[in-house]
């Protein structure tokens, strides 16, 4: 297939997105709840674009359109711009305090009108859902979005430590905003109102995970790994290729 | 014997949720038990609220085939009727109904104004069936439809019919509904589904309530044909939680259906299969929304998704599916049995057959209505409505519910269809027709309804989700007397960003509440912001009442009705109100008789 | 998270078995769930997760998606308030004040007695009868501030003679 984006045209596989599409060419398209691996969710609203097809102008989300061939995008139309303002706007609103938030808003030179600007707000959640979508795919299902509007949330049924949750800190990675609390102090690890025993590595001593994760990822895939942090097992590989190289000359 | 049966004395109670609420029930019982060993017949009947205008004037009796209607009758009463008319022949004057209008009593309800401009095809059968009875549905031509499309025409030829009648969905949208059966036939992807969209959320609307309590074989009868048309075995009601009644009667509906051979295996021996199942809601608007319902009926929460790829490709579990309203279904019977020429003759150019308005609010007679499309709005409120409520001066009515726009004085002229709606700014929606006067505030009824949204989104969306939120907060200030003149160019600004970024429907209308109403009443705004006044003394902040001395007869109600205490005076004196106690509840203002009780702004 | 000690688990089980263990069943089997003890039990939510092998977390987010459902427990008599267009237009606010004043709670909450809950509803379709109260399923329209209190202090008459 093949479209046109910010006047310039591109080829593209048909069942593709344009945020994908997008994406592979290095187009910026500015969002928050896409991240590579991930399906689109179209929370966010960031990376709205305008799509000419035939005669008919519409507005679509991204990271959820498939793409169709001979369409015309604009991502930074003056309408576009705009209505980008206003999202990153209603998202400070949202979440004040919030640097990544804070951030955008500056790129974009957004400019909240004080008497609704609570800054006093702590919040840091812009309900993305990538936490929630991680949990699933890791296969835990700790985590949820629960109420709706804006009471909606992520949190553990009954925000209670959950019996699924193996501290294995994914949701926090992926979070944009960096609003999961994750504590790891005094070979402890508290996250979700749950507190983890962490766990050393048997060759550096750094405590980097929890028991919990090291036996769920040695269940689900029938392993016995030995319990050594990212840092070591990358010098392992390294070590090993070392070995192997001198072996062949 | 069927000669007896024409002669036989019928008597109608209406028995629909909104007589019930006034003890139909037990009028029912009454006359079973005085008639018990007498020949004449009782029936219990459901009627859709307002059948005759008035469930307000409910219980409703009709007998017949004398075809007298009564109103307001009470259990005391059914000793008279039965001495009176039922033996006698009399009519009872004091409960026939009094027709605001043409000032006088009539006997039978379809006489009244109320019923004289309405042209019934999706109540067709309200009011003059007992739902329950398969056999009073088919007694009407019930399953008539579906026996003729079943023998006598191709899946082809049903799509086609439908489409030439120009049937456009009556849920909201108005999408053409043959076109949208046509494009589900093409997909080579089974199964297929069917679904009935049973939500109803607007508040203001019943319609489809009526419909599902009223005649639900109508419904199923629709369904039926639309999966033989695209080759679908399997139905879906999704009928929302709060409709208890319409549930039972569906269900008693599918159950009696399916065993006079209208629903499963092969059906009436015509080799085809369809049944149908009922789904619950839950409680949730968005669920009105047609991937929400979807959504909801595979066994998640109510969350839609972005459409561009629509449901008749990928809906109810990635399977084809129709989607329709009740209201839609149950004209699909008529159009087969009558043909898409007739359906045509009704209505105006693009926008055929009828439409249930529910006719509700601050209006003298309200109801249920069913007009050609094409009728004018000044027809709706006046002539069928009776006008408003103490005949106060009419200001606005709101159609479409919270996905509308209100329409102002110099718009009354409009016809009521598709286009001409959503061309000001407003749109049909269900058919909800909200009547409001000079008591109403503009301004409130904006933040009413954000408030109402701000509740049911589902919350997927930023722009939905926070967006209505901050309307909400601005709209609230105004109408506590701290707005500012910013305020307006924040909600336009703003209204349009949600329309054009918001993911469903609920998002994308919201804003047209709250920008119709600045179109049309920006004095109002304008009024609350600078001036701190809210004319309609809605606003409590914004509002004081006070007493025109040169008006005030001294007549003491005031003093007397008024829960604060706040009124002091002398006989024949002029009154005065004290501003610290006031409570302003606005009740001296309702009472006083020479109008001498005024509303300030703030003070 | 509610501690519940009287949650009789055999009779939610009678419930829940009457339905096919799929996932599109979750919301019929909680609404029964809801009308049996008046709310979700969490226990409960445990033995329907486990009995549609879904994730608690999932049955969680249904429960407080849905308005139909409740996670507290609520009175013994449900007092929801029509706050719809046409009940709105009709003073349904007046109403709610003189209901939530009779019994001394805001809507949402439950008298200590647990005689009443007050809820604030969404159109109940009987607008012509705006403003429209509804107990424990029985319709009251046209309501009055005078009504509610004549129909509140029945109620509580009632309970007071059982």
């Amino acid at each position: 297939m093949k479209l046109k984006i910010d006047g310039n045209y591109y080829e593209g596989n048909s069942g593709e997105t344009l945020m994908e599409l997008a994406k592979r060419n290095n187009i910026n398209i500015p969002n928050l709840c896409h991240k590579k691996g991930f399906e689109g969710q179209g929370r966010c609203r960031l990376c709205m674009v305008e799509v000419k097809e035939g005669k008919k102008t519409k507005i679509v989300s991204s990271c959820v359109f498939p793409i169709k061939d001979g369409i015309e995008v604009s991502t930074n139309s003056d309408n576009i711009l705009k209505m980008r303002k206003n999202i990153i706007l209603l998202l400070l609103l949202r979440t004040p305090n919030n640097d990544y938030v804070k951030a955008l808003a500056n790129e974009y030179n957004v400019v909240p009108p004080k008497r609704y600007l609570d800054i006093n707000l702590k919040e840091d959640c812009i309900l993305c859902g990538l936490c929630v979508k991680a949990c699933e795919m890791i296969g835990t299902n700790a985590i949820s979005l629960v109420n709706r509007g804006t009471t909606k949330k992520v949190s553990t049924p009954y925000d209670d430590a959950s019996k699924d949750c193996i501290g294995c800190g994914a949701c926090a990675d992926v979070c944009p905003t960096d609003a999961i609390s994750l504590k790891d102090e005094n070979g402890k690890r508290i996250i979700w109102n749950k507190t983890f025993d962490l766990v050393s590595c048997s060759r550096c001593g750094k405590h980097y995970t929890t028991k919990e994760a090291i036996n769920y990822v040695n269940d689900k895939f029938n392993l016995q790994e030995e319990t050594i942090c990212e840092d070591c097992k990358r010098k392992l590989i390294g070590e090993k290729f070392k070995e192997s190289y001198q072996n062949i000359y | 014997m069927s000669n007896d049966n024409e002669s036989r004395k019928k008597i109608l109670v209406c028995c629909g949720t909104g007589c019930i609420a006034n003890n139909s029930y037990d009028v029912y019982l009454k006359f079973k038990d005085k008639l018990k060993d007498t020949e004449i017949s009782v029936e219990p009947l459901i009627k859709a609220t307002g059948c005759n205008g008035l469930c307000e004037k409910g219980p409703v009796v009709k007998i017949m085939p004398d075809e007298i209607s009564y109103f307001k009758v009470s259990v005391n009463d059914v000793d008279e009727i039965v001495e009176k008319t039922i033996i006698n022949g009399e009519t009872i004057e004091k409960l026939l109904y009094f027709d605001t209008n043409e000032k006088k009593r009539i006997r039978f309800h379809k006489d009244a104004t109320f019923y004289k401009h309405q042209h019934k095809i999706a109540l067709r059968n309200i009011g003059e069936i007992d739902p329950l009875s398969i056999e009073d549905y088919t007694e009407r031509e019930g399953y008539e439809a579906l026996k003729k499309v079943l023998f006598q025409m191709k899946p082809e030829e049903v799509i086609k019919e439908i489409e030439l009648s120009e049937l456009r969905g009556r849920g909201g949208a108005g999408f053409p509904t043959g076109s949208k059966w046509r494009t589900c036939s093409r997909y080579d992807n089974f199964p297929k589904y069917v679904v009935c969209n049973g939500d109803e959320g607007d508040p203001g609307a019943f319609m489809d309530r009526s419909v599902m309590e009223g005649d639900p074989n109508t419904v199923i009868e629709g369904m039926v044909i639309c999966g033989y048309a695209i080759d679908s075995h399997r139905g879906f009601l999704y009928i929302r939680d709060e409709y208890e009644l319409a549930r039972k009667n569906m269900q008693m509906a599918i159950d009696n259906a399916r065993k006079n051979g209208y629903l499963g295996n092969n059906i009436l021996n015509s080799g085809f299969d369809f049944d149908l199942e009922i789904v619950r809601g839950g409680g949730a608007f968005v669920c009105g929304e047609s991937s929400a319902l979807m959504a909801s009926i595979e066994g998640n929460v109510g969350e839609p998704r972005a459409k561009y790829i629509r449901s008749v490709e990928k809906g109810l579990w990635n399977q084809p599916t129709v989607l329709n309203n009740v209201e839609t279904w149950a004209n699909i019977p008529p159009i087969i049995l009558h043909g898409s020429n007739w359906f045509k003759t009704i209505g105006i150019e693009k926008n055929s057959g009828t439409k249930v308005f529910s006719l509700v609010g601050k209006v003298k007679n309200t109801g249920l209505v069913e007009v050609p499309m094409g009728t004018k709005l000044s027809t709706l409120v006046f002539d069928i409505g009776g006008g408003i409520i103490k005949d106060r001066p009419f200001k606005a009515v709101q159609t479409g519910g919270p996905s509308g726009g209100c329409i102002p004085k110099e718009h009354l002229d409009i016809s009521l269809d598709f286009d001409s709606l959503s061309n000001i700014g407003s749109m049909m929606g269900s058919g909800g027709v909200i009547v409001m006067d000079d008591t109403t505030c503009m301004v409130d009824l904006a933040r009413y309804y954000m408030e109402f949204l701000s509740e049911e989104s589902c919350g997927k969306c930023t722009t939905c989700r926070e967006g209505i939120n901050t309307m909400l907060k601005i709209l609230t200030n105004i109408t506590e007397g701290k707005g500012e003149l910013d305020d307006l160019d924040l909600l336009i600004n703003l209204g349009e960003t949600i329309t054009d970024a918001s993911l469903c429907g609920l998002g994308k209308t919201a804003p047209n509440p709250v920008l119709t109403t600045i179109q049309y009443f920006k004095d109002e705004y304008i009024d609350h912001i600078v001036n701190k006044k809210c004319t309609a003394g809605v606003c409590k902040n914004l509002t004081s009442y006070y007493i025109e001395k040169d008006i005030c007869i001294g007549c003491g109600l005031c003093k007397r009705k008024c829960p604060a205490d706040a009124i002091q005076g002398t006989a024949k004196e002029p009154h005065f109100i004290n501003m610290e106690k006031c409570v302003k509840c606005g009740t001296c203002y309702n009472l006083c008789p020479t109008g001498a009780i005024k509303i300030g702004g703030a003070k | 998270m509610n501690v519940e000690s009287n949650i009789d688990v055999r009779k939610a089980i009678e419930i829940i078995n009457k339905y096919p263990n799929e996932k599109r069943y979750t919301l019929a089997i909680l609404q029964d769930v809801q009308k049996e003890f008046g709310f979700i039990p969490s226990e409960i939510m445990g033995v329907v997760s486990e009995y549609l092998s879904l994730p608690l977390s999932d049955i969680y987010s249904i429960a407080t998606f849905y308005k139909a459902l409740s996670l507290k427990a609520k009175g013994k008599n449900i007092i929801k308030v029509c706050n719809g267009t046409a009940c709105h237009i009709r003073g349904s606010n007046k109403l709610m004040e003189e209901v939530t004043e009779l019994l001394n709670i805001s809507p949402g909450e439950t008298t200590d007695d647990g005689l009443f809950s007050i809820e604030i509803v969404n159109c109940l379709g009987a607008c012509a009868l705006a403003p429209v109260m509804v107990i424990n399923g029985k319709y009251y329209g046209s309501m009055t501030k005078e009504k509610a209190k004549t129909i509140i202090d029945e109620y509580k008459g009632a309970s007071v003679n059982e």
